[in-house]
């Protein structure tokens, strides 16, 4: 197995009508051995930007922290938050930076740019960014997911809608993945509030 | 080492063979099947002494593996190399949790039912437990066709003893049948581990036989990359004089354990009883709903909750 399937993942991003969904499995484990079911892949950047890694964990927790510290430092000089789109150039930056040594992980990215216009992409390991108008996956199920999401989704969806798609979309891929699963959990974020949800799963 | 059975031909030919084979090569380590016959031809068996790679290539030594099936082998340049990928390209690996253990009411036998490529599910629905015949069961672990074929062959075998020798033949027979089979293919890339379980005259019966020709009797295996896992359970909570209920979740609650931990081990937790009346399924039970029966979800306590006024 690769190193990108060492430590199993899986991620959807998914654009619904003024509002996204991001999520991910909760399983970490060591080849097919797994070690955790609690593991957090999501992080919050900030109230309206989300960033999912999925790839080796220990590249994924090195990054986020790296980027949440160029964050904070953008903070401070600029007064204000990232727009969606200008972290993604920053990530796909960084992740250039090692390009000949990179960092074993996927990035997803999901935020609410200038009016509430929600905006995701994914990027491969060396930072090619993919920006698309729908859904994006990463992780060990993706070619799964990418099956069950161009089947399940439909345009400009509601907040509850788009949580039911997603939910279904990624459990159903990652029952057809040994290395990823053990769980889900969602964001979905709208301009008003965040909501986060832990999904019952099946734990084999 | 000068082996004491070598002597001229002559001595031994006038008088009778009270010595088996077996008893020549005692001193040799042995698990070939052919000096079950070299008796008859008076020729000594040395194919042990030889490292497998040659008798396995089946060049001039056919009279050797007669009696097991043979297969034509391709006709290529390299030969060496084409087995080698041929291996590597159908390699499993033995991704799956299988377990058995005798105890005072006879046999448990308990499989999952997931079946991967690699990291891809293909089947949550794979019968791993093989009904070799009422009362004789074996279990799949490593390559699912070679588990099957070898089964069933060995099914026909016993078939054919049974109609032989007018008596069923024992859980012993079965599983040497089977491990004999094995070794005339060592090294050609079968994978198989499998238990076999039975009930015969002599009780209940399990063993252990793989395809790198290995046969082992005992009261307790597990086969599989989950059996870590199960084993834990298992040898906690075994005794040999549970009944027949507590021995099943038992074997339930192994499998269950090992598919929680194991990537490649899911689907359904089947249990198979063997009695002295033959074999019988008891359950086979989703282990996705195994684990929220086990541990249920219990709602967290909200420590701090923002309430509309």
């Amino acid at each position: 197995m690769s190193i990108f399937e060492y430590n199993g993942s899986a991620l959807i991003a998914m654009v619904g009508k003024n509002c996204f969904a991001i999520a991910s499995d909760r399983r970490l484990g060591v080849q097919l051995q797994t070690i955790a079911t609690d593991f957090q892949r999501i992080y919050k950047v900030h109230d309206r930007l989300f960033l999912g890694l999925s790839g080796l964990a220990t590249d994924a927790q090195t990054l986020y922290q790296r980027l949440v510290f160029r964050h904070k430092l953008y903070q401070l000089r600029e007064e204000r938050d990232m727009k969606p789109e200008t972290f993604a150039s920053l990530v796909s930056a960084i992740l250039y930076e090692k390009r000949f040594g990179p960092y074993f992980c996927q990035p997803v990215i999901a935020g609410l740019g200038d009016e509430d216009k929600p905006f995701i992409c994914t990027m491969d390991s060396i930072g090619a960014k993919e920006l698309a108008k729908d859904f994006v996956v990463a992780g060990t199920a993706s070619e799964s997911l990418y099956g069950a999401c161009e089947a399940m989704f439909k345009p400009d969806m509601e907040a509850e809608e788009l949580f039911e798609t997603v939910s279904q979309a990624l459990l159903s891929s990652v029952d057809r993945d040994c290395l990823s699963g053990w769980g889900g959990h969602v964001y979905v974020v709208t301009p008003t509030e965040v909501r986060e949800r832990i999904l019952k799963g099946r734990m084999d | 080492m000068p082996n004491p059975c070598k002597q001229t031909p002559n001595t031994k030919e006038d008088a009778p063979s009270h010595f088996p084979s077996s008893g020549c090569s005692q001193e040799i380590p042995f698990h070939n099947s052919s000096s079950f016959f070299s008796h008859r031809k008076m020729k000594l068996d040395t194919s042990s002494l030889e490292s497998s790679a040659l008798t396995s290539r089946g060049i001039g030594i056919g009279a050797e593996i007669a009696d097991a099936p043979a297969f034509q082998v391709p006709e290529v340049a390299d030969f060496d190399g084409f087995q080698k990928a041929a291996v590597q390209m159908v390699k499993p690996a033995k991704g799956t949790t299988t377990l058995a253990f005798i105890f005072k009411e006879g046999v448990m036998v308990a499989a999952d039912s997931r079946a991967s490529m690699g990291g891809y599910i293909s089947s949550q629905s794979v019968k791993k437990i093989i009904e070799i015949n009422p009362y004789l069961l074996g279990t799949m672990a490593g390559g699912a066709a070679d588990c099957q074929f070898w089964h069933r062959n060995l099914g026909i075998k016993c078939r054919l003893h049974e109609l032989a020798n007018k008596r069923r033949i024992s859980v012993t027979g079965a599983s040497k049948l089977l491990a004999n089979i094995l070794y005339s293919y060592r090294g050609m890339g079968l994978s198989v581990g499998t238990m076999i379980a039975g009930w015969d005259e002599t009780g209940p019966g399990l063993y252990y036989v793989d395809s790198e020709g290995g046969r082992l009797k005992g009261t307790r295996f597990s086969v599989g990359s989950g059996s870590p896992y199960a084993y834990g359970v298992l040898d906690s909570g075994y005794s040999y004089d549970m009944s027949v209920e507590e021995a099943a979740e038992l074997a339930r609650r192994a499998i269950y354990h090992a598919t929680f931990r194991d990537g490649a081990s899911g689907g359904v937790a089947s249990v198979y009883h063997v009695g002295p009346e033959g074999w019988k399924k008891l359950s086979g039970d989703d282990v996705g709903e195994l684990h929220y029966k086990y541990y249920p979800v219990v709602p967290n306590t909200v420590e701090q909750e923002m309430v509309e006024v």
